[in-house]
């Protein structure tokens, strides 16, 4: 049966002028059929890696609520930054930086979740790749749960492809629990067509010593919406985002991503690496959020976006909550075209504007496909950004 | 060895802290609330011309139909019921300090600002509650062509077409409620035009005192600085502390044409039971510069972010803030830049300290639209945590609409770093001094643009207190 959706996405974690039109995003589609996607995983499932398949999206939030007391523990009773909105999003197993409304969907088309447990301790040397390469007119969604346990550590890749010219809708919800010094490393490769719908939400929890680290690269869809809200619930837990995005034509990019620190010495690094070109429109929320209790902690978050064209929309909400003296947060943000005296360095070795401008956007893009460690979709998201520059 | 010590103390509002008792004999009060008929009271007691008194009503129907902001700090304590929207003394303004009734004058005695007339200011006005009560220009400034009069005098006089073409055009009343609040019951305030190539030299100041216990402020300023004139103008603002909640909505709005510059600086040490509402905006015209200097300690909860429109190609705009949030304060302040014209520049540059557990939130915005070739912007804001139940907040917000423009940001959240500190313990300073040191130095971008008494004053209000025994 088809729906019409009408999400509110992205909620910033604390709201702020309506003129900025950053307060949250709109995910609006029309007639689209809802059903789950199936992903195809050539290598199977590796040693000390169990997965169970089409458990309920609810049952397999039950992990995250089996530790809700350890992921949202605060020191302190907290002071509440203005207007916040996390109210919004209590219902979930684990908040998610594109908030409950995705969870809602999930739950209301019983779309079942596959949950991937890394046993104790197992160090999974080789990544699980999970594909969708996608025909044009496909819809659907997936979701999935993965635990790594006490001391182990796991790599996923999740890459999404079709055809340039392909048009459908993909919705993914995956949900992270790393155990003490536990790390997960997520992939997602977005490489879908000009006339793809696509959403990505990421929530996840941090546990002590135990970290999650993702690579993200958006290059395709006409309107991607991502957001990430990661907990670093215990000492010493840690994020590290890379995101690199390519935004073109009337597309559309609206991100979400949030480190909420509670632990001590926890660490957050979240860099965002982008191109806008066309008429397309980006919006950027990232929040470093310290909570009381999380002292000894540092986040940074960074963004370097090159606008390309005179008609892009760039927004950029870079906030830093605090309530935690013994802290270090950082942000910067550069945004602007390719700079005079790069360009005139070019030019004096032979490069011209447009050839210096492809060689910047594969530059930034490349540095983050280069993170990739599954030999075949690195080339994959490579090609892609050749075909593209 | 002597037992002495700096720490970093809480605001000192005892300066500003002593009382006048406003009795029914010499004061005029409005009752309490906000309906049609108080809407038009005010606007008897001003003898406002027919538009200003429609105008009046019609922000009146705004302000009962815009919402309430669905962001920024709570301002439920606030209830329009128990707030007076005028209240003044039955005096009128005077022109000679002298001729200021005795209780009034001794408040502004206090508060120094006689002194700092005949020290350093070219003019100055002084309002008392919801009136002016006291207005000078020295006569050379005046010789020059400059104006600086109340506004109610200045609408009827020949100046009343300036003022009707740009009063609340550029804070137009559907901005948000307490804009429209303000066209309703505004009171007060100052109108200064400086003509065509004038240069004022030593700056102007206005005072604002709410004296009264559960009223509103709602002064209106309008300063117009034309083709290639320069002005430096000062605002300081105070009050008494009281149980019950007092209002400041007032409205600034500035022009300034080619090539000219205005300085607008501001000390705002309103009590801890003021919710300041406050609006400031500058129209920046071809090659103008507006410098915005602010220092934001008083108040119970702030909402302000001066904004500007550097509309003309060439337009710069500098904004430089330091805004203290002490024990039961949640202070929201920052700044609002609009980028329209070509090569228009701006620079944001912000320091936040919160202690106490005191709220401070950084929240700006930086707009650069698609005809904004060429421009650049610049935010940088820090925030210094001085204990672990207090808040610092930094919400900046950027909407970048060409290419061809340079925006770079950077913020800032921390503790006094104990490098620092061990640094200067290694050369025999104390770990109290220290600190009271850092902090000193990290204030010290703002306090350097301030004139060399209002500095002073910034650093009595960050006071640097020495304690008789350790």
């Amino acid at each position: 049966m088809s729906k019409d959706l009408n999400m509110k996405v992205n909620v910033l974690p604390v709201t702020t002028y309506n003129f900025l039109h950053v307060n949250d995003g709109r995910l609006e589609i029309k007639d689209v059929e809802l059903q789950k996607i199936a992903s195809s995983n050539k290598a199977g499932i590796p040693s000390g890696v169990t997965l169970k398949e089409n458990v309920s999206f609810d049952e397999a939030g039950e992990i995250f609520r089996e530790n809700k007391e350890r992921i949202l523990a605060l020191k302190e009773e907290m002071v509440s930054p203005n207007c916040e909105t996390a109210k919004r999003d209590e219902s979930q197993s684990i908040r998610t930086g594109m908030g409950a409304d995705v969870d809602k969907l999930f739950l209301e088309n019983n779309i079942s979740c596959d949950v991937y447990t890394v046993e104790k301790n197992v160090k999974v040397a080789e990544p699980i790749v999970l594909r969708q390469d996608l025909e044009d007119g496909a819809t659907g969604m997936s979701s999935q749960v993965i635990h790594a346990k006490k001391g182990s550590e796991v790599t996923v890749i999740m890459a999404y492809s079709s055809e340039r010219s392909a048009s459908g809708f993909l919705g993914v919800s995956t949900r992270l629990l790393a155990d003490e010094d536990a790390t997960i490393n997520l992939v997602k490769v977005q490489l879908l067509g000009d006339g793809y719908v696509h959403f990505d939400d990421i929530g996840g929890a941090c546990l002590r010593g135990g970290k999650i680290n993702l690579t993200t690269l958006e290059l395709g869809g006409k309107e991607a919406f991502n957001g990430a809200y990661i907990n670093l619930s215990e000492k010493e837990a840690a994020l590290s985002s890379n995101l690199g995005y390519l935004s073109r034509d009337d597309h559309s990019l609206d991100m979400n991503y949030v480190a909420d620190q509670r632990g001590k010495k926890t660490e957050a690094s979240m860099q965002f690496k982008g191109v806008l070109m066309g008429t397309a429109k980006k919006t950027l929320r990232d929040t470093l959020d310290f909570k009381t209790g999380s002292s000894g902690s540092v986040g940074d978050e960074q963004e370097d976006a090159l606008l390309l064209s005179e008609n892009v929309v760039n927004r950029t909400m870079p906030i830093i909550l605090c309530q935690e003296e013994d802290v270090e947060g950082r942000h910067g943000a550069t945004i602007g075209q390719l700079g005079e005296d790069l360009l005139f360095y070019m030019q004096t070795r032979g490069i011209d504007e447009e050839e210096a401008k492809r060689i910047m956007i594969k530059a930034r893009l490349e540095s983050v496909a280069r993170l990739i460690p599954d030999q075949e979709i690195r080339q994959l998201a490579i090609y892609y950004i050749q075909q593209i520059v | 060895m002597s037992d002495n010590k700096q720490m970093v103390a809480d605001i000192d509002h005892s300066l500003y802290d002593f009382k006048d008792i406003e009795n029914e004999k010499d004061f005029y009060r409005m009752e309490e609330g906000l309906t049609r008929e108080t809407v038009l009271k005010v606007s008897e007691e001003k003898n406002d011309p027919e538009w200003m008194r429609d105008f009046r009503l019609e922000c009146l129907k705004l302000y009962n139909e815009i919402q309430m902001p669905n962001w920024g700090p709570s301002i439920e304590g606030l209830d329009m019921d128990k707030i007076s929207s005028y209240v003044r003394h039955k005096s009128d303004m005077k022109g000679k300090w002298e001729d200021v009734p005795e209780d009034i004058k001794n408040t502004f005695e206090k508060l120094g600002i006689p002194q700092a007339e005949r020290e350093s200011l070219a003019g100055v006005g002084a309002q008392y509650d919801s009136e002016l009560v006291y207005h000078n220009v020295k006569d050379e400034v005046a010789a020059q062509g400059v104006i600086y009069t109340d506004l109610e005098s200045a609408l009827r006089s020949e100046y009343a077409d300036m003022i009707k073409s740009h009063f609340m055009k550029l804070v137009p009343p559907t901005d948000h409620k307490f804009a429209a609040l303000h066209g309703a019951v505004w009171s007060g305030g100052s109108f200064v035009y400086v003509p065509k190539n004038v240069k004022v030299e030593i700056p102007l100041q206005s005072y604002f005192r709410l004296n009264a216990a559960g009223a509103g402020q709602f002064e209106h300023t309008l300063i117009i600085v034309d083709e290639g004139a320069d002005l430096h103008f000062i605002e300081g603002c105070s009050a008494p502390k009281y149980n019950v909640a007092n209002l400041h909505a007032g409205c600034v709005e500035l022009y300034v044409a080619k090539n000219a510059r205005l300085r607008y600086s501001t000390i705002e040490n309103w009590s801890k039971n003021m919710y300041n509402l406050n609006t400031k905006r500058a129209l920046v015209e071809e090659n103008g510069i507006m410098e915005w200097v602010s220092g934001s300690f008083g108040s119970h909860t702030s909402y302000l972010y001066p904004m500007t429109i550097l509309k003309g190609n060439g337009s710069k705009m500098e904004f430089t803030g330091i805004t203290f949030a002490g024990k039961g304060q949640n202070l929201d302040t920052g700044a609002k830049v609009v980028h329209q014209g070509e090569r228009t520049s701006s620079v944001i540059n912000t320091k936040s300290i919160s202690k106490d557990g005191g709220i401070g939130t950084y929240r700006s915005s930086v707009t650069i639209q698609s005809t904004a070739k060429k421009a650049k912007a610049s935010v940088s804001c820090d925030s210094l945590m001085l204990d672990s139940i207090s808040r610092a907040d930094t919400i900046p917000g950027m909407d970048i609409r060409t290419s061809d423009a340079d925006v770079g940001h950077e913020a800032k959240i921390g503790r006094i770093s104990d490098e620092a500190i061990f640094y200067l313990m290694s050369r025999g300073i104390s770990e109290e001094d220290a600190k009271a040191m850092i902090v000193s130095g990290f204030a010290n971008p703002v306090s350097k643009e301030l004139p060399l008494e209002y500095a002073v004053e910034m650093n009595n209000l960050i006071k640097l207190e020495m304690s008789g025994n350790g």
